[in-house]
């Protein structure tokens, strides 16, 4: 028993950044109604500009707002030039034209950076917390994991709820024609969402790169762990994507534990599929029209 | 007022609107009645900037609107209310409501949505309910409240009778003709149910396949023997 | 004439010509281009079996899926498995060979095609796409997890026996030594010297029968298909990265590079076929996989053909259009869209068993998420519901490596960047046909000539 809570507990921090990739993948979602399948891409590329910053300056948070802005910069790139020019009809292609981007921005990562994998400086400890004559399977960067994931989520919730910005966001995202008829500059109003899901996904970036290491495919399994979250959680729901993530995370810790981390994407797909099956629209999602 | 010369509208090789021209003065209501398809809903899109004229022009006191994008031709004092109830269901009351107009200082915007909630008491009752659980006539209310959050100098209303019962019709009507000459803003109502449109308007055209086929005061319309066969129905 | 094309069979004959014409051409092909050619014919022909089911799930159904590498890795390890540890069908005398290997990876395409279909009929759009994406990490990470069966992330190689006899050494090849891979084993050698002259029909017949019992169960006149060939060398496979997009020049190239062989290297004389061990090299490795990739893909194309072009092509286009008016029409879309993952899945496995038998080799890293989305890519780029297209963008997938490095080797790029260059051009070419010309290459050909035929006609 002891050992199933430390599994679970080690989850929290992964579960932190499947989270947060989560969140980001709901913004674009929210925002344009297109799954950003390029948004792990536009996280990689990030955090290898977060490196070389690291390796020229030395400092960690230097790197992590210079990754801040370039996701920023990314995602409005990414929506200005690829998927506002999509014609609104074609699904298909808004999705084919995101994976478009993400082989580009792969192969753009190798060409500056190669392809082999980078390990990504730890800022803080990475060994066990001892704390109440124990040792607590986490660690103070998971705390700082965590620490980054509640601000965030917390900072997104109140833009949403408090601010003007927030509340023409989620009309353009409900009903872009009102939203205009209102006043709402509803263009301007998709690229900052998307500018927003460029800086939380790039944030997720710097933070996942110390525990694994960072190569232009290293990414591709957070897409798989936090696409399942998004769409478990509803994917238009920022709580969905954060209780989902930071469950995947939890799940995926237990799985890891109990047998061999190589059965976490079996997991996750099996988790995806059984929710696709059985409830489409997801635990927090209330619009049927993922179905036909 | 509201000045439309000349103006024409495509759908790729269909001709929606031909040299449509008309004068909206402000403190009327000034209805446009037709068949379906005769171009009504085409010519309030194209005035809120959604669709893009092929020729012609509309402007608001002076100030020319065409041209513009949806989003600064509402900031320039036009306001639509597009047909079939348009609030964002997800949304509440309130949340509607503010988001008229959100260009607006906030003194300005609260002091009109304190009339909005006067002239609708039924929204302020409602108010922090989603708008999808309201009733139509509710919704319709709403839709044009949150037109009126944006300050219009002319409210662009698009068949605000469809689908609604009768009485909440002619409320919601007397209610629009109050606001034209309270407030002297120029109302331009599209009606396919032309007696009810013709009962509140002071002058009307009519429409029929993109081209002005007549216009006069609502009271010569309605009893234009030939009219009322041809296009009123009755 | 007329009347006779209106007959209910007219137009499955006019297929059939049409494919029997597509293979005798590239058999034609075939015998008369080289090794290295013959290889990325090979390559071609595999892609363009597994994208013409692409066409009909992403183009004519509509459905954007991932999971075509992933079908084409249970194709593949189906081969393999079967291949390697039955010596006869199971509870029959029948011995294994690899046509029987081929059907028992179609069926698995089937059951599989089944399942995800199921999964996926009901789902649209992005849903769709990000459950078949996880189907594409996911399939090949079930590889690791049984290393006992699957071989782990190294993977199984194939050691089944290839034909007797074979392949001449091409007439026309250049006069230079050129070096080829042997197998290690005696007995999986070719005995006997070619009897099939440059570009005859490879069939069972045309061999030379040193060696019967190589041949077991294939009657004369069959097409022949995979009775393997000498294993490639492993560790060749190392260089491609799990997730990497699969490119000509990140296959382990058979036959091309000595120093990177473990195996027996002969130098062999072109002119007497011998090698310097006094081994008869008549075989010609990539001859033979190129003929086996284009009878599968002929084959392949004309069930294609039929599909599309029938009345199931219809449906899926009306699916595809209106889900809901072909619903009131009295057309399932669940029903249509599943058997569009069916009918591509079929099409995936077999082109993961054709393309096994061309890496000599089945591992997780050559069927990862890189393989789906360059699959992905040809289709987008040489025309989404096209089976042309399809056959264009397969060229294109093989070519455009190719035509990359050259380019660097004559610019003097660095290695850095020739690797990812062909990537970084299919990501940008991809997002530009997407907004510019979403009918890709076939689209807009078939625009631009439709145009000229409409001015023509107007000035006539």
């Amino acid at each position: 028993m002891t050992q199933f809570l430390d599994y679970v507990l080690g989850g929290i921090g992964s579960g932190a950044i499947i989270a947060l990739m989560a969140l980001a993948l709901v913004l674009t979602w929210r925002a344009t109604r297109v799954v950003n399948f390029a948004q792990v891409g536009q996280a990689m590329f990030t955090t290898f500009i977060a490196l070389s910053i690291q390796t020229l300056t030395g400092s960690w948070f230097i790197a992590l707002i210079g990754a801040i802005v370039a996701g920023a910069i990314l995602g409005v790139i990414v929506q200005y030039l690829v998927l506002r020019p999509v014609k609104r009809m074609d699904t298909s292609g808004a999705i084919i034209a995101t994976f478009g981007v993400l082989i580009a921005l792969q192969a753009a990562a190798g060409m500056i950076w190669g392809g082999d994998s980078q390990a990504y400086p730890q800022p803080f400890s990475n060994t066990a917390i001892s704390l109440f004559g124990r040792e607590w399977p986490l660690s103070v960067y998971d705390l700082v994991v965590i620490g980054f994931a509640g601000v965030l989520v917390v900072g997104l919730t109140l833009l949403f709820t408090r601010t003007s910005l927030g509340l023409s966001m989620r009309a353009t995202a409900f009903n872009p024609e009102v939203a205009r008829l209102s006043g709402v500059r509803v263009g301007r109003t998709l690229t900052i969402g998307w500018a927003l899901a460029g800086v939380v996904g790039a944030v997720a970036g710097v933070l996942v790169a110390p525990t694994s290491a960072i190569s232009p495919n290293s990414f591709d399994i957070l897409l798989v762990f936090a696409f399942t979250a998004a769409v478990i959680g509803g994917l238009d729901s920022l709580i969905g994507a954060v209780a989902l993530g930071i469950g995947t995370g939890l799940i995926l810790s237990v799985v890891s534990g109990y047998s061999d981390s190589s059965n976490a994407p079996v997991v996750a797909l099996v988790l995806l599929a059984l929710n696709l099956a059985i409830k489409p629209e997801g635990i927090f999602g209330h619009n049927s029209a993922r179905s036909v | 007022m509201l000045s439309i010369t000349d103006l024409s509208v495509h759908y790729g090789p269909v001709q929606a609107l031909s040299h449509v021209s008309l004068d909206v003065p402000r403190g009327e209501v000034t209805a446009v009645i037709g068949a379906n398809g005769a171009g009504k809903s085409t010519l309030m899109r194209t005035l809120a900037g959604l669709v893009r004229p092929e020729s012609g022009s509309a402007s608001l006191d002076g100030k020319v609107l065409t041209g513009h994008r949806a989003e600064d031709v509402v900031r320039m004092g036009v306001a639509l209310v597009p047909e079939g109830r348009s609030t964002v269901p997800e949304l509440t009351v309130d949340e509607n409501l503010r988001l008229g107009g959100l260009w607006r200082s906030k003194a300005d915007r609260a002091a009109t949505h304190a009339e909005v909630f006067d002239m609708f008491p039924v929204l302020g009752d409602r108010r922090k309910l989603r708008a999808d659980t309201l009733s139509g006539g509710e919704r319709q209310q709403l839709a044009i409240g949150r037109a009126l959050m944006c300050d219009p100098q002319c409210l662009l209303l698009d068949e605000p009778s469809l689908g609604l019962a009768p009485l909440i019709v002619t409320q919601i009507l007397e209610l629009v003709k109050r606001l034209a000459s309270e407030v002297n803003i120029a109302v331009l109502l599209v009606e396919q149910n032309a007696v009810t449109a013709l009962r509140v308007a002071h002058t009307a055209v009519v429409l029929n396949l993109g081209q002005v086929v007549m216009s006069g005061t609502a009271s010569d319309i309605a009893s234009h023997e030939e009219l009322r066969h041809a296009y009123l129905g009755c | 004439m007329r009347d006779l094309m209106r007959l209910p069979g007219a137009r499955l004959i006019q297929h059939a010509l049409l494919a029997f014409a597509a293979w005798a051409v590239l058999m034609w092909v075939n015998g008369s281009v080289d090794e290295l050619t013959n290889y990325y014919l090979a390559l071609i022909a595999m892609y363009a079996t597994a994208m013409f089911g692409m066409v009909i799930l992403v183009g004519l159904s509509g459905q954007v899926s991932l999971g075509s590498g992933a079908l084409m890795a249970i194709g593949g390890y189906i081969f393999a498995l079967t291949t390697l540890n039955w010596q006869y069908i199971p509870l029959t005398s029948i011995p294994m060979n690899g046509v029987w290997a081929m059907l028992f990876a179609a069926i698995g395409g089937v059951v599989f095609g089944l399942v995800i279909g199921l999964l996926g009929a009901r789902l649209t759009g992005p849903y769709l796409a990000g459950l078949t994406l996880g189907i594409a990490v996911g399939i090949p990470a079930i590889a690791n997890r049984f290393p006992g069966l699957f071989g782990g992330e190294t993977g199984l190689q194939l050691t089944v026996p290839y034909p007797d006899g074979g392949y001449p050494a091409v007439a026309e090849a250049s006069g230079e030594q050129f070096v080829t891979e042997l197998p290690t084993s005696q007995d999986a050698l070719p005995s006997a010297g070619a009897s099939a002259g440059a570009g005859d029909l490879l069939t069972s017949d045309n061999f030379p029968s040193g060696d019967a019992s190589a041949l077991p169960s294939v009657a004369p006149g069959d097409l022949l298909t995979a009775d393997n060939f000498p294993s490639a060398d492993p560790s060749a496979m190392a260089s491609v990265a799990p997730g990497d997009l699969l490119t000509v020049d990140s296959f382990p190239s058979a036959g091309a590079t000595p120093e990177a062989s473990s195996l027996d290297v002969s130098v062999l004389d072109p002119s007497t076929g011998t090698g310097t061990d006094g081994v008869d090299l008549g075989f010609v490795l990539e001859r033979w996989e190129a003929s086996l990739a284009i009878a599968v893909a002929c084959i392949v194309g004309f069930i294609a053909l039929n599909l599309v072009r029938g009345r199931q092509g219809r449906v899926w286009r009306a699916v595809r259009d209106d889900p809901v008016a072909a619903a009131v029409s009295g057309i399932s879309p669940a029903g249509s869209k599943v058997t569009a993952f069916m009918v591509s899945s079929v099409f995936a496995s077999l082109a993961g068993a054709v393309f096994v038998q061309i890496l000599a080799y089945v591992g997780p890293g050559a069927f990862g998420l890189g393989l789906s989305l360059s699959l992905l890519v040809g289709i987008v780029l040489g025309g989404r519901s096209s089976l042309v297209g399809a056959v264009i963008g397969a060229v294109l997938l093989v070519w455009l490596p190719e035509f990359v490095l050259g380019l660097a080797g004559d610019r003097g790029w660095d290695e850095q960047v020739t690797n990812n260059a062909p990537n970084l051009i299919y990501g940008l070419l991809v997002v530009l046909v997407v907004l510019v010309a979403p009918g890709g290459i076939v689209g807009t050909l078939q625009a631009l000539v439709g145009r000229i035929f409409k001015r023509t006609a107007r000035s006539g």
